[in-house]
């Protein structure tokens, strides 16, 4: 889900670093009009280590392993912090493991981050039925891990589809897309059912933390 | 889990010299432009430059070629598939599969590009402490909340990879095999990664009570603390280096931008 260096052209990348920067310009604004924003930094900053230590986990999917995303998760859990956690997370990735790169660091960062800011908004909407009904936190729960995850894979297609330099075929390229689509179906699922996991969880043993 | 990333930073050499902060804007530009080339005749003189900055930074070969085994298996996909599905100019068949031109071009840009933007990257995080480049980046004008969550992000990363690694290690002493996809499985797992959400949280709230002891919220200009903590004061030579890499920056796109007009 990381696109790397060199395969974007620069004007994607440009415009990845712009709707980045007004992702978390938006997302400082928000924190900023908070009383206490600076009580909120330490939370924030282990809880975005905590997320990206919590995606090396790995899911037995036989015959093989698959690691989460958790961008839904982040942003049920982070509110407006959710978009400078994936930032950083991204940029730790990029220069620490080679995964995704620096130039492309704004296109990941809205790949992931706006995705996370909608299942904030999501897993907000359970306040509709019932902030204290465990049926409500499991099922915006699902909501909001399957959506960040669907929505960050919708865009990652359009714009390697869109933006690969040569000329796919027709065929090749809508081959391509069935493929990742059929591909990507039983993950979002499963990360849905993992936050909706995860939520349940925080929700009995420490609920202040999806208090935002 | 995380090697040294900048475990040669205490090398001695000018890239390891040129201050952290025009070091970032230079090499950044230099990525940028490398990611702006299209033209297949600008890539050896692309090669050249990476590999110019790399034996200048005098970090040994085998360092670059761990870091590059990693993101490197996604190169190899790229480079296998590219040219069999990708265009309509066909070269050369191999039993069902056609190879195509602009496919195999594209491939070779791609790859080249991939791998000196990553070089680059490496020479400017492996040249210098990364605590240091992140208090260069925030001496740029980082806003101080990405700058601070950065820092504490980085600082408490290896902790709670640590506690991670001793939780599976505890979990599987106690029987636990993730070897199947079942919902006992699932909610195990899930309940590991709420436990480390919740240690995080209730850690956090430690930390930012030492933070506050320690005078958190009072600090001065991000780049007198710059100076205070690295001591480093620019000197002409890394505006020079800083103008060098600007110079080379713009060679490339201007001989892209020729290239393009040249209708080559």
């Amino acid at each position: 889900m990381h696109i790397p260096d060199g395969i974007l052209p620069i004007t994607i990348s440009a415009a990845g670093y712009a709707t980045s920067g007004a992702a978390t310009w938006y997302s400082l604004r928000k924190i900023g009009q908070k009383e206490n924003a600076q009580a909120s930094v330490p939370k924030a900053s282990l809880l975005t280590a905590a997320f990206f230590v919590a995606s090396w986990i790995h899911i037995p999917v036989p015959p093989t392993s698959v690691h989460l995303v958790l961008n839904g998760l982040l942003g049920a859990v982070l509110g407006y912090y959710a978009f400078p956690a994936i930032l950083i997370g991204l940029f730790f990735q990029a220069v620490m493991f080679q995964h995704g790169g620096l130039t492309t660091l704004g296109v990941n960062a809205t790949m992931m981050g706006v995705p996370a800011l909608l299942a904030f908004f999501i897993f907000r909407l359970r306040r509709v039925v019932g902030k204290e009904s465990r049926w409500a936190v499991g099922l915006f729960g699902f909501l909001a891990g399957a959506a960040g995850l669907g929505i960050a894979a919708l865009i990652a297609w359009g714009l390697l589809i869109n933006t690969i330099p040569a000329h796919l075929d027709v065929e090749a390229e809508r081959a391509s897309i069935y493929a990742l689509t059929l591909a990507h179906m039983p993950l979002i699922v499963l990360e849905g059912i993992f936050t909706a996991l995860v939520a349940l969880f925080l929700h009995r043993v420490k609920p202040e933390i999806l208090e935002d | 889990m995380i090697d040294g990333l900048d475990k040669y930073a205490h090398l001695r050499s000018s890239l390891h010299r040129w201050d952290p902060r025009y070091k970032l804007v230079g090499l950044i530009t230099l990525m940028f432009a490398f990611s702006f080339v299209q033209d297949l005749r600008l890539l050896p003189a692309m090669l050249a430059v990476t590999s110019g900055l790399y034996a200048a930074s005098r970090m040994p070969l085998a360092f670059l070629l761990t870091r590059l085994r990693t993101p490197g298996v996604f190169v190899i996909v790229v480079a296998i598939l590219w040219p069999f599905i990708s265009g309509t100019t066909v070269i050369a068949r191999i039993g069902p599969l056609s190879l195509r031109q602009e496919g195999t071009l594209a491939m070779g840009l791609i790859v080249v590009k991939f791998i000196s933007i990553l070089t680059i990257s490496l020479v400017l995080f492996g040249t210098a402490p990364f605590l240091t480049t992140i208090k260069a980046l925030r001496a740029l004008g980082l806003p101080p909340i990405l700058g601070d969550m950065t820092l504490l992000a980085y600082r408490y990363l290896y902790e709670i990879g640590n506690d991670l690694k001793t939780m599976e290690r505890a979990m599987g002493l106690r029987g636990f095999r993730a070897q199947w996809l079942s919902s006992r499985a699932l909610g195990v797992l899930a309940s590991l990664a709420g436990t480390m959400l919740v240690r995080s949280y209730e850690q956090s709230e430690r930390v930012y009570k030492a933070m506050i002891l320690r005078g958190y919220g009072h600090s001065s200009h991000p780049r007198d603390q710059f100076h205070r903590m690295v001591c480093i004061r620019a000197h002409p030579r890394d505006w020079a280096g800083l103008v060098g890499v600007f110079l080379v920056a713009a060679g490339f796109v201007a001989m892209e931008i020729w290239l393009r007009g040249s209708g080559g």
